[in-house]
């Protein structure tokens, strides 16, 4: 088989990415080693109940806004059914501690109210906070357009900004509402200590400036980007593993799956970095280039609970509002081992499908998890593991399902666990390791990994090269099949979509 | 302190070690990019790798850009370590 661009991986990246350079007249294969493509993005479906595993919402779908340029450019808008987040959506935040919940807006100007009502003492703080994010993505070309993506994107020494950690103990002495700001993290899984500014206004800018679901879920987006590649004409060869990239003369030749050899002049790898390293013939990147990349620091993981409830109406309104109960202060990342369901969090996706009958009663228990919770179990091959395995998943669900109840109402202690989710899962069924969310932690103690490699022709994508989530990986692929065909105009052309 | 013959010495193990660079190329005099064939790629792999070395940050060093010999490398290593060290 024959290829100009062989693409390693199925998730929204690598569907950007082959994409773009269909567009560009580009033949385009895309290589997954699951049955089905689409990675986090994927439904599952229990009892006729549909579960979003990686997509819950996303910000820059609103008009004028980044992500939807560049599914307008694509093609795969209008495939699509946007459902924006109404004006009460929020994430509920209850603080443990002091047992305030406060509500945090899908809006800059709802948000700053609320909180200046909460935090009456904490006014001048609030704005300013809620100003520098704004000032830092008006910087930033993916919330700026009209600024060229060559600058931002290569600028690797310039001096960074500070910590959110000490850009908020400089403005706010209120713990809880150091907790509240510093909440997006979830979103991104870096602790608010080793996140730079800039980081974190590439999350929180576009959560504060309104969010989307997708009817249909993450699966709607999957199904879409498969109907353009189609008529495209990219082929998906599913059920495939990568097993080396092919090198001639220190160029890329071309990849050796399970199935046989395939040619192309560019391979791109979405997957994690580390893996990459395995598929590349020694002798081509430097001992330093390992290194850095064997070293390289992930987010951790997540636990998460698959449930059904039977009566939908106790599900109050969490269509477009996620619970979170959280702790106080800027050490909201730290896992409690000993009691790790302590802090929850509850989302019901399915709910927000237009016609949700069913999807109604599918509910999400999600807490962070670290691969030393499971370590112990990872032994035989997924679906056959070891009995006290599968104890542990199931008493670890029944305490955050406990928790729940006591948390918020007696009702949520009724929820029926139809799957669980653990490192194990995340790591076997997306290929992160020890199951990382987000893949390599975008901290200020690290570089993150460069699009570009030593070896002219492979290439890397996904949300460890750019950004997390699926805005991220999205723009990742674009970033990617921009440094292939040329960056700035492809940029122009997505920008003009506007 | 460290002594500007003890960060030479270690640097050139590093870039040796790290970059698989033959000891007689590592002089003072020589150029990363042109007389050693390092690339801009290479250039965070180097940073990393100092920083892990050395125990130091050299990320929101302008000085870091302007570095175009080993020399200079060991100039601003040499700087660096004995800076943060100070301020710890």
């Amino acid at each position: 088989m024959k290829a100009e661009v062989v693409v390693i991986g199925s998730g929204i990246s690598g569907l950007t990415a082959a994409a773009l350079l269909a567009k560009k007249g580009r033949r385009v294969i895309i290589l997954e080693r699951n049955k089905r493509p689409g990675g986090a993005l994927k439904r599952f479906t229990r009892r006729g109940i549909p579960f979003d595993i990686g997509f819950h919402y996303s910000g820059g779908m609103g008009k004028g806004e980044i992500l939807r340029a560049l599914w307008e450019y694509i093609g795969v808008w209008p495939r699509l059914v946007v459902l924006p987040f109404p004006p009460e959506g929020n994430e509920n935040l209850r603080i443990t501690d002091s047992g305030r919940v406060i509500r945090a807006f899908f809006s800059y100007d709802r948000l700053e109210d609320e909180l200046q009502r909460v935090f009456p003492g904490e006014k001048q703080g609030i704005s300013t906070y809620l100003n520098r994010i704004r000032e830092i993505a008006n910087t930033i070309p993916f919330f700026n357009p009209d600024l060229p993506l060559t600058p931002y994107l290569h600028d690797l020494f310039s001096p960074k900004s500070i910590s959110l950690a000490q850009f908020l103990t400089s403005l706010i002495q209120d713990t809880d509402l150091h907790a509240v700001l510093s909440s997006p993290v979830f979103l991104y899984g870096v602790p608010p200590r080793e996140v730079n500014l800039t980081i974190h206004a590439s999350v929180a800018h576009p959560l504060y400036s309104g969010v989307y679901a997708i009817d249909g879920g993450g699966q709607a987006i999957v199904d879409a980007f498969l109907a353009t590649l189609a008529e495209a004409g990219v082929d998906i060869l599913t059920g495939q593993e990568v097993e080396s990239v092919l090198v001639k003369e220190n160029q890329v030749a071309g990849v050796k799956t399970s199935e046989g050899e395939i040619c192309a002049s560019h391979v791109i790898y979405t997957g994690h970095p580390t893996s990459l390293l395995d598929l590349v013939p020694d002798g081509i990147f430097r001992k330093a280039f390992y290194n850095r990349m064997r070293n390289l620091i992930n987010t951790d993981s997540m636990f998460i609970v698959f449930g059904a409830i039977d009566d939908p109406d106790t599900l109050g309104d969490l269509t477009w509002a996620n619970y979170y109960n959280i702790g106080t202060g800027l050490d909201i990342m730290n896992l409690d081992l000993r009691h790790p369901e302590k802090w929850i969090m509850i989302n019901a996706p399915g709910r927000r499908d237009s016609n949700s009958t069913g999807a109604s009663r599918g509910v999400l228990l999600i807490r962070m998890s670290v691969w030393d919770e499971v370590a112990r179990f990872d032994q035989g091959v997924q679906g056959k593991r070891s009995a006290a395995y599968r104890k542990w998943k199931a008493e670890s669900a029944d305490k955050m399902i406990e928790q729940a109840g006591r948390l918020w109402g007696n009702a949520f202690s009724r929820i029926e666990p139809l799957a669980i989710g653990t490192p194990l899962t995340f790591r076997d069924r997306l290929g992160s390791p020890m199951g990382a969310t987000y893949g390599v932690r975008h901290s200020m103690n690290q570089f993150s990994p460069g699009v570009r490699t030593r070896l002219p022709g492979l290439w890397l994508s996904g949300q460890g090269t750019l950004m997390a989530g699926i805005m991220g990986a999205s723009l990742a692929g674009m970033v990617t099949a921009g440094e292939i065909e040329s960056l700035e105009p492809l940029w122009d052309e997505v920008r003009q979509c506007r | 302190m460290i002594s500007e013959e003890q960060v030479r010495r270690r640097v050139t193990q590093i870039m040796a070690e790290e970059f698989e660079l033959e000891p007689e190329l590592l002089q003072p005099d020589a150029t990363l990019y042109e007389d050693l064939g390092l690339d801009s790629l290479d250039a965070v792999d180097m940073v990393v790798a100092l920083e892990k070395a050395f125990g130091m940050k050299m990320t929101d060093e302008e000085a870091v850009r302007a570095v175009r010999t080993l020399g200079d490398l060991f100039e601003v290593v040499g700087r660096l370590s004995n800076q943060q060290a100070a301020k710890e």
